[in-house]
């Protein structure tokens, strides 16, 4: 290997064992990296992803939109109670809230960089969860008259 | 004034590329907590998102079970919950009372603190101390009296 002294990285100070130990999710196999998670040369400029119609500056507001719209309709039910076009409301947007919450997760803690094709699959099992759930709320409106009504049950009991 | 000798060493676009490769193999990773004191800034920001996934997967876990108990007919209904709930000893309903009504208070205001912080507003350290204090302050507050609704 080319001299390492010279450029001052020999010094046994540097490797410290904390700063090797990167957190991982357990059972998940992971893409082995380049020595020094380098891909390219020195001087290689960087390559933007390409543009995607429902992510980036779209994606982002209408998160925005969606939580400014949580805000009065999670109110709503404390104050005039909920009816079920509004705890309906609420639901839908909440479950948004949540898949893009989970979604930002799943970006942040299984990339594709670290997990491969498994930060796919993560995204798929998410979307069918939601799917699952998007169904309950549709039970939960029909059968109960409403996420709040079953809330207000429990926490009144 | 001295003069002072910079020794420099020719390397060759490999070797340059190989000296690159060690030093960043000594960077470190990142996120890195634990060499952070705690700090108002970055506790209420993990929190945040701590109380959302919790929140979250509480709000899969009902949706979920309902669709499942429609699907296969287990017989979840809020009256099974409810019977559930009321028999756990009083402590234990108060505590899981706790659990939800904390963290639903802080992430609602603390997700209005974002909001404001979107709009440009407050986005100074003072402004992000200010705030968060104020989000800590309703917590405590709406939080307690939620619990006893």
């Amino acid at each position: 290997m080319f001299s390492l002294t010279r450029v001052g990285l020999h010094s046994k100070a540097l490797l410290r064992p904390s700063l090797a130990r990167a957190i991982t999710i357990p059972g998940l196999p992971q893409v082995p990296q380049p020595p020094g998670n380098i891909i390219g040369t020195v001087n290689d400029a960087y390559v933007p992803p390409p543009p995607h119609k429902l992510e980036g500056s779209i994606h982002w507001t209408s998160e925005r939109i969606v939580s400014v719209g949580l805000v009065p309709l999670t109110l709503a039910p404390f104050l005039t109670g909920a009816s079920t076009i509004v705890d309906s409301t609420l639901s839908a947007l909440l479950l948004y809230h949540c898949y893009a919450g989970f979604q930002s997760c799943i970006t942040d803690y299984i990339p594709s960089r670290t997990y491969g094709k498994y930060h796919n699959y993560a995204n798929y099992l998410l979307l069918f969860g939601t799917g699952v759930a998007g169904y309950g709320i549709y039970d939960i409106e029909t059968r109960e008259g409403g996420l709040g009504k079953v809330v207000s049950k429990v926490w009144k009991a | 004034m001295s003069i002072r000798g910079v020794a420099s060493v020719k390397a060759s676009h490999d070797q340059e590329q190989e000296i690159l490769v060690a030093q960043r193999k000594n960077r470190p990773l990142s996120p890195d907590l634990t060499i952070y004191k705690p700090q108002l800034t970055w506790v209420l920001s993990g929190l945040h998102r701590v109380t959302g996934v919790a929140m979250a997967g509480g709000f899969y876990a009902l949706t979920c079970g309902y669709a499942a108990s429609s699907i296969f007919g287990l017989g979840l209904d809020s009256a099974a919950l409810v019977s559930a709930f009321t028999a756990l000893p009083l402590g234990v309903q108060f505590l899981a009372k706790a659990v939800m009504s904390y963290p639903f208070v802080f992430h609602s205001f603390n997700g209005i603190r974002h909001l404001v912080w979107d709009t440009g507003r407050e986005l100074t350290l003072k402004g992000v101390y200010r705030t968060g204090y104020v989000v800590l302050g309703l917590t405590a507050t709406l939080g307690s009296y939620l619990i006893f609704y």
